[in-house]
């Protein structure tokens, strides 16, 4: 919306360039490291190469592809990572953070600089010791078995039960953070004034935070979107400390997945495939958002 | 971005021309290479020992052989990371060390992908090579027959148990089970007299991972008859054995009876430190399938000091299934080997012998708390002197067997911890999860699988 | 805007007070969620006997922290983790903000590709990628240099950084940089006297995500450093891990709370940034 028309319609080829010539220093690293690298593994996607078969090599097209589609261990992981994605970091960390951001708007500078520290703290703590830390919160003696006794609701065994929730919240511990610094960095460029005067026209709070305080983030509630989509989809450290995938398979997602595919069971070829169908599912995703930001911003 | 197929990414690219192309710019090495041997190895955690031991070998090496300085890059990572980190060092001329410390588990992914040169022209002209005991000369033997690696050390497994839990419930507390019955028979005595102890523990599922493997189901299945995993002579893997179906329903009986731990627990990926740092300790837990390093949590620099185990812990070996032949027991450990790639591999294999000397070894053994391999050591009166179970654990190494890790078991090895899951929850029959088990064996094997005899 | 006439208006300051107590609440309640599993790992790092399991410290010790207090275990990983993560942080910003610009100034049909395109390419596997950088960097002799690896990092961590960037961009209004361009600055001095200044809260989350992805990536300097004391803070983790999965947890949940300590110093830092009190909407609007 705040983009700008400047070019005429014959624009010179040379200003583009002038115009353009900011984005070399980026686009020549990426260039340098990335791009060579990046065509390597998706070449490699196409091969049957494997751990024991390093001289063998052979392109086998869609070979890799065919098998993930057909196998049933696919399906199910698939199931796990959707919905790992959809709790933990569609509904988990963006609705989360950005009900943080709009509460330390509002609330004092005491409580808004320990609770961020504290969520920040959640999200620095090293990936294996928030797993462990989960594991002891999450333990049949564990706090959280204690609080739910003291309350005298019945307790939980998610670990294992229901691995899969277990993983999710502490994903979404884990990760909130990311959603709260972005939204209350794009609040804090929302005009108070317009805000104000929604209140002064007598709206009430959650009527103002619907139509006038979240449409005029939605262009970075998209983009957070895509963001932790991306990466809530290729978690796997916090998983793997928590649970290796089980039991019986039970939280094992696309990630999980592919890793035992590909390291623990030699399958190199396969599991870069996977990888890539990773990819693609966050494709979907992003242009799911991509649409309904569109949908809704008439400017572009 | 995750970390998965590392390791598997790293074997397949090397031979590829890319890959190859990448690295050859690279030869030529820095400096005069027959002047220095590195050393790359994984140092464990905060423990110094081994990082001591090899800086006193390497004065001793410089001193004998006047000109060859030895340089050593130890490795703090996790498994994976390790070999990853290996695989890339071995596989340009420019950055292949000397020498490199491989764990008998993945070393078979290595000398399959061409990594390590063999050995075995250097070994036949080493007379030290006599002492080493026949199962650990197999520990680094590739199916080409040929060995890759020199091992320094190994581990053996049998059975832990309180002896005061087994006073307290009227057992013998010098405990000597003839077969697996009694195994189970002395649980449930303890089940019955001590409620709240849990009588026995053996790993079970994919949550504790190969420990399961090696240190519960093996230990029991090499007990069934021999070879009961892979057969050497026809290179196969076995399936649809009566073994199989035993060992599942041992698994069965003592989690359907109540004699195991709660299997919600067992199931944790942390399980194996639960047991050893917590319940045995704090006598919650009267017998356990484990290695023999498992004192190592209990020892003074260990993570939780126990001073008084060794009155209260006593060993046993396993017995096989009817209580014929010797105790079972299962081996691990690390190998030296040269990689191909190496610019010094004559310097390194001087070096290599130095390491794995009489003197050398008996130090290490008695430092690392490492079951011995050279015969000579083991019977060293200093090295049995060390710590209460040494002698034990390395009399064991007589009938130890090392495991068939050729490329494909790490996929056998997951389709038994499924199996054993499977029958520990009660999802499954050990009549199913052995069927299951024997149809992963075939998508994992192929061709190279083979029906039991009997 | 319609707006329900029934309803009566409280006056502002009641409301703004009662508003910020329910929020202060609120606060409260969610920051309580976040600490309590927490809880772990501050126990165990003063716990002479820490297992994984929450148990007041017994006894009570500052031992786990004295024993990882070493050059070898935390002051040289954590110096060698600054200068790697502030130098590719610092690298990535310049990169990031100067790609943002064209990118939210300038209409073109390649913006959206580009930029799908650079952030999909991040989605494949870090370790898969890494092989073939390995034999790029023994190639050009960048291997085992600090200069290389942060080049690399910073490099890993600009499709994303881009976006970021570009996203808060978006939001300060063109209108104030109209005004700088009569009066004949160039787009590059619109952007630091004008744009920079006005989305300070926007760049300091793109420096705190830059700096905290970096700080807890392992596996990048891992591979491109091969002397051990040139790897940073995330290495020494793999120190409270024995060969046979044995866990000091006492020391490891010490080392955590020191490892996390400069990531939330910069956090609070720039926190100030973040607060809310900065305002430039009414310099136009209002």
């Amino acid at each position: 919306m705040t983009t700008v028309q400047l070019e005429h319609p014959h624009a010179q080829r040379r200003r583009t360039l002038v115009r353009g010539l900011p984005l070399a220093p980026a686009v020549v690293l990426m260039l340098v490291f990335l791009l060579g690298p990046i065509l390597y593994c998706l070449y490699s996607a196409f091969t049957d190469m494997a751990l024991t078969g390093s001289s063998e090599t052979s392109f086998v097209g869609f070979e890799n592809f065919r098998k993930i589609f057909t196998s049933d261990e696919f399906g199910r992981a698939l199931g796990y990572t959707l919905f790992f994605t959809i709790v933990s970091a569609i509904i988990g960390q963006n609705v989360l953070g950005m009900f943080l951001a709009l509460t330390m708007r509002a609330g004092g500078p005491v409580a808004r600089a320990v609770v961020s520290a504290v969520v920040i703290g959640a999200w620095v703590l090293p990936e294996v010791v928030a797993g462990y830390l989960w594991l002891a919160f999450l333990g049949e003696d564990g706090p959280l078995n204690q609080i739910l006794g003291f309350l005298h609701l019945p307790t939980q065994d998610w670990l294992f039960s229901l691995p899969i929730l277990a993983v999710s919240l502490a994903n979404i511990w884990r990760g909130t953070a990311f959603s709260m610094l972005v939204y209350s960095a794009a609040l804090s460029e929302v005009p108070r004034e317009i805000e104000e005067a929604a209140t002064m026209d007598g709206a009430g709070t959650i009527r103002r935070l619907v139509s006038v305080t979240i449409p005029m983030v939605r262009r970075t509630i998209a983009t957070n979107l895509m963001l932790i989509t991306l990466q809530t989809l290729s978690v796997f450290g916090l998983i793997w400390t928590m649970t290796r995938g089980g039991p019986s398979g039970a939280s094992t997602t696309l990630p999980l997945f592919a890793y035992q595919q590909a390291f623990q069971l030699s399958q190199l070829g396969y599991g870069t495939a996977l990888a890539l169908v990773l990819l693609a599912l966050g494709g979907v995703f992003s242009l799911i958002y991509l649409r309904i930001l569109r949908l809704e911003d008439g400017v572009r | 971005m995750s970390t998965f197929s590392r390791r598997a990414l790293l074997g397949a690219f090397a031979g590829t021309s890319t890959a190859a192309a990448l690295a050859a710019c690279g030869a030529g090495g820095s400096g005069d290479s027959s002047k220095t041997v590195k050393v790359v190895f994984r140092q464990f955690g905060a423990n110094t020992v081994q990082t001591d031991f090899l800086a006193a070998v390497k004065k001793e090496f410089e001193a004998a052989n006047s000109g060859i300085t030895v340089e050593f890059e130890p490795v703090k990572a996790g498994e994976s990371d390790y070999s990853t980190k290996l695989q890339l060092l071995m596989r340009s001329p420019r950055t292949a060390p000397d020498i490199v410390y491989e764990d008998t588990f993945l070393i078979n992914s290595d000398i399959e992908a061409g990594y390590l040169s063999a050995l075995d022209d250097r070994l036949s002209s080493w007379e030290d090579w006599s002492q080493f005991i026949p199962a650990a000369k197999a520990a680094a033997k590739a199916l080409d027959g040929k060995t890759y690696g020199v091992p320094d050390g190994t581990d053996t497994r049998a059975l832990w148990y309180n002896k005061e839990l087994f006073e307290q419930a009227g057992l013998p507390t010098e405990w000597e089970p003839a077969n697996w019955e009694e195994i189970l028979e002395a649980a449930r005595t303890i089940k019955s007299a001590l409620p709240d102890v849990t009588p026995l523990n053996i790993y079970t599922g994919t949550g504790v991972g190969e420990a399961t493997t090696i240190t519960g189901y093996e230990m029991l299945l090499y007990g069934t008859g021999p070879n009961p995993l892979f057969d050497p002579d026809a290179q196969k893997w076995v399936i649809g054995s009566q073994g199989v179906r035993d060992v599942l329903t041992f698994y069965a009986t003592v989690f359907s009876e109540g004699l195991g731990p709660d299997i919600k627990q067992a199931l944790n990926p942390d399980f194996g430190n639960t047991v050893n740092q917590q319940m045995i300790p704090e006598g919650r837990l009267a017998i356990s399938f484990d290695g023999s390093y498992a004192c190592g949590s209990w020892l003074p620099t260990g993570p939780t000091p126990w001073p008084e185990w060794s009155e209260v812990m006593g060993v046993v070996g396993v017995p096989t299934q009817n209580g014929d032949g010797p105790k079972v027991s299962m081996s691990g450990g690390w190998t030296y080997a040269i990689p191909n790639n190496a610019q010094n591999p004559d310097g390194a294999w001087e070096f290599i012998k130095t390491v794995a000397s009489q003197k050398n070894q008996t130090t290490y053994a008695i430092n690392q708390v490492q079951i011995p391999v050279r015969t000579d050591v083991a019977a060293d009166p200093e090295y049995t002197a060390a710590n209460p179970t040494n002698e034990f654990f390395a009399e064991l190494v007589k009938n130890t067997q090392y495991r068939p890790a050729y490329s494909v078991y790490p996929r056998i090895s997951d389709a038994i911890q499924r199996a054993t899951e499977a029958v520990s929850t009660g999802e499954s029959t050990p009549q199913e999860a052995a069927a299951e088990y024997d149809s992963r064996v075939k998508e994992a094997a192929g061709d190279a699988v083979i029906e039991a005899s009997s | 805007m319609t707006v329900a006439p029934t309803r009566p208006v409280r006056p502002r300051v009641a409301r703004g007070l009662a508003g910020r107590g329910a929020a202060n609440l609120a606060l409260l309640v969610v920051g309580f969620a976040f600490v309590i599993p927490m809880v772990w790992v501050v126990a165990a790092a003063f716990n002479g006997t820490a297992g994984l399991s929450v148990s007041w410290p017994q006894p009570w010790t500052f031992d786990n922290f004295r024993a990882v207090l070493n050059v070898e275990t935390t002051y040289r990983p954590m110096l060698n983790g600054l200068l790697l993560c502030g130098g590719g942080t610092l690298v990535t910003m310049v990169g990031a903000v100067l790609a943002a610009y064209p990118l939210s100034r300038y209409r073109s049909r390649w913006s959206r590709p580009f930029l799908l395109t650079i952030l999909f390419a991040t989605g494949l596997p870090i370790t898969a990628i890494m092989v073939p950088v390995y034999g790029l960097f023994v190639q050009i002799n960048l291997i085992d240099t600090v200069l290389g690896t942060v080049l690399f990092m910073a490099t890993s961590a600009l499709p994303i950084s881009i976006w970021l960037t570009k996203n808060f961009m978006d939001g300060v209004p063109v209108e104030l940089e109209e005004a700088a361009w009569t009066d004949g600055a160039s787009p590059m001095q619109a952007l630091r006297h004008i744009i920079l200044p006005l989305m300070w809260p926007g760049m300091s989350v793109v420096a705190i995500y830059t700096f905290i992805g970096l700080w807890g990536n392992f596996f990048v300097p891992f591979v491109l450093l091969l002397s051990n004391d040139q790897l940073p803070a995330s290495v020494s983790i793999f120190t409270f891990f024995g060969q046979y999965g044995e866990i000091v947890y006492g020391q490891l949940a010490a080392y955590s709370l020191l490892y996390s300590l400069p990531a939330v110093v910069l956090y609070l830092f720039l926190a100030r940034r973040l607060g809310g009190a900065f305002n430039f909407g009414g310099a136009v609007k209002g």
